[in-house]
């Protein structure tokens, strides 16, 4: 053994550096993203490529939503997808983005090489820096996300939303100036990222236009820790209704707890949440009262129940209400890809803005046109809960406004 | 800004620091002795949150016998670090800080797999909240204050008045005259592991009092101990505790008057500029 000079270098010295280089390789690819993929395509496949978050803060949603995907194409892939007589099934491939933007665009450029041309997104700062991508190799791109039309809009005609994000609000404010007269003043939280900013924005330019008086503005860095700051100064600002918009996940409990231990007593909006895990971290007392939207709180007709049964048999209790959010929407693009007649995303884009689905939520379309200027975004009805006793209890059904 | 106003951000501060103080205590024992970056101290604090989630929450244990099945639980897994990572590599900075970042992500990642995404919580001890002048705290925020800041006048006093304190120190100044004063350094290697697996498994439980406990919740009180031993000075513990309690209220002030997206960039700023004009830190050495 010798070193760079030629000199000999002692066996002990030796295998101390191959020792190091060794623990360096394996430090440093511990640190890589974690990718993981499943199938590779076959004929007659069509591959779906998944860019979610599997690991990180945000890895519940990411996991639930996987689980929810593989059980959906299995019924899709047991009847199959018939194009010209022959029968065609989805392969789901996931990589993890851990919800982080730059590890978002490097899976997505990996599966786009790939040949990888139907994808789902999940988040909205994972999505919208790779819509552009996705859109040049005519790709279909379905993302779980809000993102407004920084996603959804002429420029872009091959990406869809498939969650109501934002537009809820759309359905839930009018909905609110009825049900809660007494709510004048609204004040927002949101992470500091495109989901909380494009959340905020369409929430309080409603507010406005359905005359509520807008209060405090606030942002928190996703998966933080102490909401004691940014909930001092909501609970400086006494709205009678704070609206969280893009916050999901722990974020939500661990804010609201904060809001009441300050001694918060307005009301308060929250949605896309598990409200079980939600009152469980919050805590039943500073969760009471608070108004969920698009969360189902229990099964509230067979095919959710039959979803939520096979959930428990698999997976174990409790079923993350995120499960209902996810269901539909492979179904709704098996059912245009049949109706295309084709795998050729350019038609399957036309035939998801005419399909229309009858699924958890009942009717689903994609519409949203007079404020996208396309039909590219999920519009269906608005399940409305409150925590009552520390659990949800169904409130009402909000249809989804006319000419929206 | 009322009084109360500032109160509150005060409060808050001195509150959320001395957690934050607690679990640097643990790195810069570890750094000031054995000149160890250990990047598991994280991961402790987390797997702690979950042994009190499951003795306590699950098994349906009082809450005391939980934080004693975490101190245990860490306490083990800190010996089999310290055993099987850290000795064999002979306490060498750089390999140890590798394979910490390696150990930490394989701890992470079985957690991932064990106890699966979902968040769980740890009810409050002492749940209400204690209202003063306007001045909003939560009863478990106080007494986890109060319980950090008495571990840490503890281990001071562990530290300057006891033989395995004083043996503790020795080995910290002088490795070969310790020894030869009779004291054996592993031994006291073992020592500090299991005294810093202590102060993380309280750490962690009081956090996950808190905030709740998951996979990824070790990652951002670790960050914030390096900021904090940094800024206090590495191997410090007097630095550490101040330096604790001035990031809280860093983060209360820049969180609260700023906004809550700011506070990670003031502690970095505060971070660069002592690397710049004082690299120890407040009380540490140069390394």
């Amino acid at each position: 053994m010798a070193d760079e000079t030629g000199a000999a270098v002692p066996a002990t010295r030796s295998r101390a550096l191959r020792r190091r280089s060794f623990l360096a390789a394996t430090g440093v690819a511990a640190s890589f993203p974690l990718i993981r993929r499943t199938a590779q395509a076959a004929e007659n496949q069509i591959i779906l490529g998944c860019s979610i978050p599997l690991s990180g803060p945000a890895a519940p949603t990411g996991i639930t939503t996987q689980r929810t995907i593989d059980h959906a194409l299995e019924q899709i892939n047991a009847k199959g997808i018939m194009i010209g007589g022959a029968k065609y099934t989805i392969v789901a491939q996931y990589y993890d983005n851990k919800y982080i933007p730059a590890e978002a665009v490097t899976v997505v450029e990996k599966m786009l090489s790939d040949g990888v041309r139907y994808l789902f997104s999940s988040g909205s700062g994972n999505s919208v820096p790779v819509v552009e991508k996705t859109t040049a190799m005519k790709c279909i791109q379905l993302s779980g996300a809000s993102g407004k039309d920084h996603l959804t809009n002429p420029k872009f005609p091959f990406s869809f939303r498939v969650q109501p994000c934002n537009e809820t609000a759309y359905a839930v404010y009018p909905w609110m100036k009825t049900t809660y007269p007494d709510v004048k003043r609204i004040a927002n939280i949101g992470p500091s990222d495109e989901a909380g900013f494009t959340e905020t924005a369409d929430r309080r330019m409603l507010a406005a236009k359905y005359g509520y008086t807008s209060g405090a503005n606030e942002f928190f860095k996703r998966g933080a820790m102490d909401f004691y700051p940014v909930a001092t100064r909501l609970a400086q600002d006494k709205p009678d209704l704070i609206d969280f918009g893009g916050t999901i996940g722990r974020d939500q409990g661990l804010a609201v707890k904060a809001l009441r231990e300050l001694g918060y007593k307005g009301k308060i909006l929250l949605g896309y949440s598990d409200a079980k895990s939600f009152v469980e971290i919050a805590g039943p007392d500073a969760a009471e009262g608070t108004i969920m939207f698009d969360t189902l709180s229990e099964p509230q007709n067979d095919a959710e129940k039959q979803l939520h049964d096979w959930w428990i048999a698999k997976h174990g209790p409790p079923m993350p209400s995120f499960a209902y959010l996810m269901w539909d929407w492979p179904f709704i693009l098996a059912q245009a890809i049949q109706e295309a007649g084709t795998t050729d995303t350019v038609k399957v884009a036309d035939a998801l803005r005419k399909t229309e689905y009858h699924g958890l939520f009942g009717l689903e379309r994609f519409g949203m046109k007079e404020v996208y200027g396309l039909d590219s975004s999920l519009t269906r009805d608005i399940p409305m809960s409150v925590i009552k006793g520390g659990k949800p209890v169904p409130l009402d059904v909000v249809a989804w406004p006319a000419g929206v | 800004m009322t009084t109360t106003f500032v109160l509150q951000i005060i409060v808050t501060g001195l509150v959320t620091g001395s957690i934050y103080m607690l679990i640097a205590l643990g790195v810069t024992l570890l750094f000031g002795i054995m000149r160890v970056v250990n990047f598991v101290h994280g991961e402790m604090c987390m797997l702690s949150a979950f042994t009190v989630y499951y003795v306590s929450v699950s098994w349906g244990m009082p809450f005391l016998v939980g934080v004693l099945a975490a101190i245990v639980f860490s306490s083990v897994v800190a010996v089999l670090c310290q055993k099987l990572l850290f000795k064999p590599l002979n306490y060498d900075i750089l390999t140890c800080f590798i394979l910490g970042i390696g150990a930490s992500f394989a701890i992470r990642s079985a957690t991932w797999a064990i106890v699966g995404p979902e968040p769980v919580a740890i009810p409050a001890t002492f749940p209400g909240v204690f209202v003063w002048h306007g001045v909003f705290v939560a009863k478990q925020r106080v007494f986890a204050a109060a319980l950090c800041g008495s571990l840490a006048v503890a281990l001071t006093a562990f530290l300057h008045y006891t033989k395995p304190g004083r043996a503790m120190r020795a080995v910290e100044q002088d490795r070969e005259a310790a020894l030869l004063m009779g004291i054996n350094p592993e031994s006291v290697y073992v020592t500090v592991f299991v005294i810093s697996a202590i102060l993380a498994a309280i750490g962690g439980a009081m956090l996950g009092t808190l905030f709740g406990a998951d996979p990824e919740m070790g990652a951002d009180p670790l960050l914030k101990s390096f900021i904090i031993v940094q800024i206090g000075g590495m191997g410090s513990v007097l630095g550490t505790i101040i330096a604790g309690l001035a990031i809280g209220l860093s983060d209360s002030i820049t969180g609260t008057v700023f906004g809550g997206e700011l506070a990670f960039i003031f502690d970095f700023a505060i971070l660069m500029i002592f690397l710049i004009v004082r690299p120890r830190g407040l009380f540490g050495y140069d390394v």
